[in-house]
């Protein structure tokens, strides 16, 4: 059982560790313990060496002392012999320093002979026996040809062998022992007789972990447990991403590949040892022991192949050479690479074409600080053409069996294509795939690479046994529970609406209202809009309205429902996209805001906007979204002007004395990160300085509705602060939103009978009476709606269905691999969040007629 | 309420008043008999003032209040300009005069105004007694911009012991942040714009580019004496005095008020006027862009703080783009300047991307080098400079293959003269500076 540094500096996390060690003994386990310094004390240790004067060092080491004192008087301990003697030494060292690498080894080895020492003998107070055993007695270094004096003395490997003599020794010296993470004995050089060895060397970084694996290798451990302050690995960095996964289970390699990649729990170095004595690693939370955590070991379980994690790594520099003449030439790759070595540059990714070989640097201190690029380049210029790319960042996914995944990868694939892609690497043991892309877009991408992995099934977190709970789910802030659906209560009522007639849509105004008023309560802005195009039934409407909310329109069909629904009073919005020019001069003269989003109206319309007040939709250059089809910024979109018109616009405006009185952004749809709408604001206000005129910013909608079962459900106090934030810094606009979806698509449901059953080889098909000429998001958007059978609620879903409509087209699936209960001819399905963009996309096709709309309060 | 004004068609431009309570200064001005526009700046933790300061004060005090009218001027830009307290005596009337002539040069030239013989401050006032000095503290004030300059002039002073305090106007977190990390005290005073301003605008205010670094520095003077320093040291280099570029016979130059010529004149006025021991000088002033920028990229400690990107970031967050945009001349130029002196993955991870691999770009570099374009209207170094910039990098293995690299290359370099492009000139300092003799060693600590 290893402990960090944060477990061992104060009294509560020793009471801590004794409980976990008693636990363990208590299950009739032997114990090791590895412990590291107490927080801090190693770069103490570090900052005294670097001392040149004794008297500054021995004030350190007096210092260093006290901590371990003070500890001591908390756990109302006497100094014990093992950690008298220590100090003792520490101030020995202090007093005559040699200033050499071997003594800095002695001293900063000190930090871990301290803690163990004060650890064995807290251990043994509390009842629990244990044996102070020094590390340089079981672990020794080997003796490698490229090490330096350095390398040997400070970043020491161990041989870790299974070692049955020691494990022996040791049975017959007791059952729990404290011991210390990071320094080892100096072995023999075999090859320089005047090296006796034995000296004190450190392990280097990650060393306490390394020594707990090597402890396990050599004792041929029943596991190595390292306790720290996460539950385990994830599938991508929680701090990107929220929604990350907990990893149950992973082999060896896939583990070594994810530490390597990103992950910063484990050392990639710590796993090595156990590989081949089989010796299984598992992470633990100290704080939580009752997680779970992350088991590592030699997997013989048969599983369907997932990728197991996705992670970045910034910084990174390519190197890309090209050559036409030399390329079949023999050594010109060991030329290359000999370069590299000359340079002292560790190449980690390499990329090859018959022409071309492009390889990565990680970001060393000597690659950034010094002329080592340039002097590289300069030599590698003379044998190829060298280009120099950065700063890149590469992206890996790692799952063993990735091959067989590709084809899953498509949603994937096309996000890497809205962004430069410099290089793939994909290794033959079939572990990853790493994309590297421009740094600058690797934040964003994350989340999203993250989500399109679970939502392609490429990543298989329905199962169970090696995903484990979300990190939010763990430590996130408590969230209220998602408000339970509104059908829940009404399933009777809504049965009886599906009995009389089907399909039909059921919005529940309730609903709407509760969503309205959470926005206005939550959100700083000025004036709510809602996007009619949403839903505009015009009970909604009136419902929208009596909340206090303008009305947002994209065409005159609209302007019509508005003008015959609502009070004339209620502010009206006009936002077209490619309109003619009559639709804009009826909604001006009808005296209805009109956004503008493109050059062409102001540029040709001579008289249209002459001395009127306008707002602008510009394309702030990228899109966000749950669905290509649902982005709306960036160049491969037709919304908005893009940001390089922008002065040309308001010089034509200002000639035509048209007063830009807003500005208008919206990227997309389903956005579930709450920083997006303060992103575009902040974005929007630092644009609206350059224009006097402008008064309000519209930051449109898109506002995310969960879909999938334990999605969450957008943050919207987070969203609110965030926006609160941009407003104080820029008070003169008046912020105003066009929510849609997020209003009605809970509200909604649409409800269906089952026509027919069909098996086809192992697929079973559910036949229901709605289809995609109702509900066409799932074909359009690959959109995932919730799918109920309301007739048998309360079966266990032991049946695996597609769920399908009457269309004469193959796409018309509104649910796949659903599991339900055995569904009958007649019985009742509801499909869920069907409010938004249900019945207003529906279309005449094979003329089955409208699904009828109902109200109900 | 006043009837409502259209500022273009205004008469009188009137400096109402002025007045100082407590550490807040209130600037009144009007047009015609329109509404009182009222500026406020405030001083934080402001001393009592002392007695033998008092006159030295109410002069700085009056220069601010005419030098900070700009603003409010160029709204409607009107043919007379009135000063209530009475005419101001000739040194004083030639300092506005040019000021408010070559300041808004490039807002007249951009509007297609002409604003020779129309600027012409009250004169014939009797001219005050000299001043006399006022033995102020030996200490400097350094105001703080967030980019590179003034984090050169603060290490400068730090290097040779200078005992100065960051100062800043306005509320930038990019500044603040920089400001912090100098480890200099701080000193933060705010300025109000009057809430009048954004009024006119709405009804069709002229507007643009004023000098603001000529109404900074006269906060600063007030500071100056209010609080106790003997000198203000901004940090302007050589190539702020070239002009942008002339029309109709006028220069035309963006940085007018960070120009010597300004710097003399300012310096100049607050030794006869205000305190005969008060220094105003650019600590950078013999400096090129490019040897300013060597300077800086031994500063590593700046690297993930700094920004000259003239986007204005209210929301300051942890990546290159939430402090580079990446498009405007200053970031163009920043990089291109910064490239000859730093690792190239060094200077990439700064901007967070490769400007000159981005074909996007070409014309912003262009600009620069004053190649089919003019130089910009921004605060960057000369043609000359970036020209010798970029040829350096044509010369590097390592930067020659990327886009903008290779076009200068091929299509820019063979229309040029070989001779005019060394680096090396660049790094020489001039003679020309206004530094007093207790800060000149940090002078040479830069080159």
């Amino acid at each position: 059982m290893k402990f960090g540094g944060t477990s061992v500096a104060t009294l509560p996390r020793w009471q801590n560790i004794l409980e976990l060690v008693a636990s363990r003994r208590a299950e009739g386990a032997r114990v090791l313990v590895v412990v590291s310094a107490l927080t801090g004390i190693t770069d103490a240790l570090k900052q005294m060496c670097a001392q040149t004067a004794a008297d500054l060092r021995l004030l350190s080491a007096q210092a260093i002392a006290q901590r371990h004192h003070e500890l001591l008087g908390h756990m109302q301990l006497a100094l014990p012999e093992t950690l008298a003697a220590r100090l003792h030494d520490l101030a020995g060292l202090a007093a005559h320093g040699a200033g050499d690498l071997a003594w800095q080894a002695q001293v900063q080895a000190h930090g871990e002979l301290m803690s163990s020492a004060l650890g064995a003998a807290f251990l043994s107070a509390n009842g629990l026996s244990t044996e102070w055993l020094d590390a340089r007695e079981c672990l020794e270094a080997v003796t490698l040809p490229n090490q330096n004096e350095r390398t040997r003395l400070l970043s020491a490997i161990v041989d870790s062998q299974p070692d049955p003599v020691l494990s022996a020794h040791l049975e017959a010296r007791g059952d729990v022992f404290i011991t210390q993470g990071f320094i080892a004995r100096e072995g023999v050089d075999p090859d320089d007789a005047s090296n006796k060895g034995g000296r004190t060397v450190l392990l280097g970084r990650g060393g306490s972990d390394t020594s707990a694996s090597y402890f396990g290798a050599l004792l041929k451990a029943l596991r190595v447990e390292i306790w720290t302050d996460v539950a385990g690995m994830f599938t991508a960095n929680p701090r990107q991403v929220p929604g990350a996964r907990l990893l149950r289970r992973l082999d060896y390699e896939e583990a070594q590949e994810i530490a390597t990649t990103g992950a910063k729990v484990l050392h990639p170095r710590c796993l090595s040892p156990l590989r081949l004595p089989r010796v299984p690693l598992l992470i633990k939370d100290t704080n939580r022991p009752e997680l779970a955590g992350t088991r590592i070991g030699p997997e013989l379980r048969e599983e369907a192949p997932s990728i197991k994690a996705i992670s970045t790594r910034k910084g990174i520099t390519l190197v890309s050479m090209e050559s036409v003449g030399m390329w079949q030439q023999v050594g010109f790759l060991a030329d290359v690479f000999n370069q590299f070595k000359q340079h002292g540059l560790s190449v980690d990714l390499i990329g090859s074409a018959e022409t071309n070989v492009t390889v990565s640097l990680d970001p060393t201190e000597n690659l950034l600080d010094s002329d080592v690029l340039a002097a590289l380049a300069t030599d590698l210029a003379k044998v190829c053409r060298v280009k120099v790319i950065a700063p890149c960042a590469a992206v890996t996914m790692v799952g063993r069996g990735m091959r067989s995944m590709l084809h899953r990868l498509n949603p994937v694939m096309a996000e890497f294509g809205q962004h430069r892609v410099h290089m793939i690497s994909q290794s033959s043991n079939n572990l990853n795939l790493t994309f590297v892309v421009d740094e600058n877009v690797v934040d964003g991408m994350l989340p999203q690479l993250h989500e399109q992995l679970v939502r392609a099934g490429a990543m298989r977190t329905d199962d169970a046994d090696l995903f484990g709970p979300t990190w939010e789910g763990i430590y996130g802030a408590e969230t209220a529970p998602h408000d339970e659906a509104w059908w829940l209560n009404e399933r009777k009522k809504l049965m009886q609406l599906a009995e009389q007639r089907s399909p039909r849509y059921v919005y529940h105004l309730g609903t709407i209202r509760e969503r309205a008023r959470a926005l206005k309560a939550k959100l700083p802005v000025d004036r709510l809009f809602y996007a009619i195009k949403a839903n505009s039934h015009p009970a909604i409407l009136r419902a929208l309205a009596d909340e206090g909310l303008g009305l947002e329109c994209v065409s005159p069909g609209e302007l019509a429902r508005v003008a015959d629904t609502v009070p004339a009073a209620t502010p009206r919005l006009f936002t077209p996209n490619f309109a003619p020019r009559s639709d804009y001069r009826d909604a001006l003269e009808a005296g209805v805001m009109v956004t503008l989003d493109s050059l062409h109206p102001m540029e040709h319309w001579v008289e249209t906007f002459d001395g009127h007040d306008i707002s602008l939709r510009i394309d702030l250059g990228r899109g966000s979204g749950h669905h290509d089809k649902v982005r709306t910024g960036g160049s491969t979109s037709k919304f908005g002007l893009p940001l390089d018109q922008l002065d040309a616009f308001v010089h034509l405006a200002n000639a035509r004395h048209a007063r830009i009185v807003g500005l208008h952004a919206h990227l997309g749809s389903g956005v579930l990160e709450p920083g997006h709408w303060a992103e575009v604001y902040a974005q929007l206000a630092s644009l609206a300085e350059r224009i006097p005129s402008v008064e309000f910013l519209n930051i449109g909608g898109g506002l995310g509705v969960p879909s999938h079962p334990g999605e969450q459900p957008l943050d919207l106090d987070a969203v609110g602060e965030a926006l609160a934030e941009v407003k104080r810094l820029y008070p003169r606009y008046q912020l105003w939103m066009e929510p849609g979806r997020f209003l009605v698509a809970e509200a909604g449901v649409l409800l269906a009978k089952v026509t027919q059953l069909k098996g086809k080889g192992s697929w079973r098909y559910l036949g229901v009476d709605a289809g995609m000429h109702n509900l066409i998001r799932p074909a359009l958007y690959d959109a995932w709606h919730e799918i109920v059978n309301l007739t048998r609620f309360n079966e266990p879903a032991t049946a695996m269905y597609q769920v399908v409509g009457p269309i004469c087209e193959s796409g018309d699936v509104l649910g796949s691999d659903r599991r339900l209960p055995e569904s009958h001819e007649g019985d009742v399905v509801l499909i869920a969040t069907t409010g938004a963009y249900g019945q207003v996309m529906s279309s005449p096709y094979n003329l089955r007629g409208p699904a009828e709309e109902i109200i109900i309060e | 309420m006043t009837t409502t004004i259209q500022p273009r068609l205004t008469q009188v431009f009137r400096f109402v008043r002025h007045a100082y309570t407590n550490g807040v200064v209130e600037l009144v001005y009007a047009f015609d008999d329109g509404a009182e526009l009222i500026e406020k700046i405030y001083f934080p933790e402001a001393p009592a003032l002392p007695p033998n300061r008092a006159e030295a004060f109410a002069r700085a005090l009056q220069l601010l209040h005419l030098i900070a009218g700009v603003s409010y001027y160029k709204a409607g830009v009107p043919p007379t300009i009135e000063v209530a307290a009475g005419p101001l005596d000739d040194a004083t009337a030639d300092v506005l005069d040019a000021l408010y002539l070559h300041g808004l040069a490039e807002f007249a030239y951009r509007n297609g105004l002409d604003l020779r013989g129309r600027i012409a401050f009250p004169r014939g006032g009797s001219a005050p007694s000299a001043a006399t000095s006022l033995a102020l503290p030996k200490r400097t004030l350094v105001p703080i911009g967030g980019g590179k300059d003034s984090l050169v002039a603060v290490e400068a002073i730090k290097a040779v012991g200078g005992d100065a305090t960051a100062v800043w106007v306005g509320n930038s977190p990019l500044i603040a942040a920089c400001a912090e990390r100098t480890g200099l005290p701080m000193l933060n005073i705010q300025r109000e714009l009057a809430p009048g301003l954004f009024e006119l605008n709405r009804l069709g205010a002229w507007n643009g580019h004023i000098p603001v670094t000529a109404v900074n520095s006269a906060i600063l003077a007030v500071a100056a004496v209010l609080y106790g320093y003997d000198s203000i040291a901004f940090a302007n280099e050589r190539s702020a005095s070239v002009a942008t570029l002339e029309y109709d016979g006028l220069q035309v130059n963006h940085q007018w008020s960070k120009g010597y010529a300004f710097e003399q004149l300012l310096g100049n006025w607050l030794r006869t006027h205000v305190a005969a021991d008060l220094d105003y000088c650019s600590l950078l002033r013999p400096y090129s862009e490019l040897a300013i920028t060597r300077a800086f990229a031994k500063l590593t400690p700046y690297f993930d703080t700094f920004s000259s990107c003239n986007r204005n970031f209210k929301l300051l967050g942890p990546k290159p783009a939430d402090r580079w945009c990446g498009h405007c001349p200053k970031c163009h130029f920043v990089f291109l300047a910064l490239a000859p002196f730093l690792s190239k993955p060094r200077l990439l991870g700064i901007f967070g991307r490769n400007l000159l691999d981005d074909e996007a770009q070409s014309a912003g570099f262009d600009a620069l080098m004053e190649y089919q374009d003019h130089k910009p209207f921004e605060c960057v170094g000369e043609g000359a400079e970036a020209r010798a910039a970029m040829f350096a990098l044509s010369q590097r293995p390592e930067w020659q293959e990327d886009a903008l690299v290779a076009r200068f290359h091929s299509e820019i370099l063979p229309q040029l003269d070989p001779a005019l492009l060394a680096l090396e000139p660049w790094l020489q300092p001039d003679a020309e500076h206004r530094v007093p003799a207790r800060l000149q060693p940090a002078l040479a600590i830069i080159g």
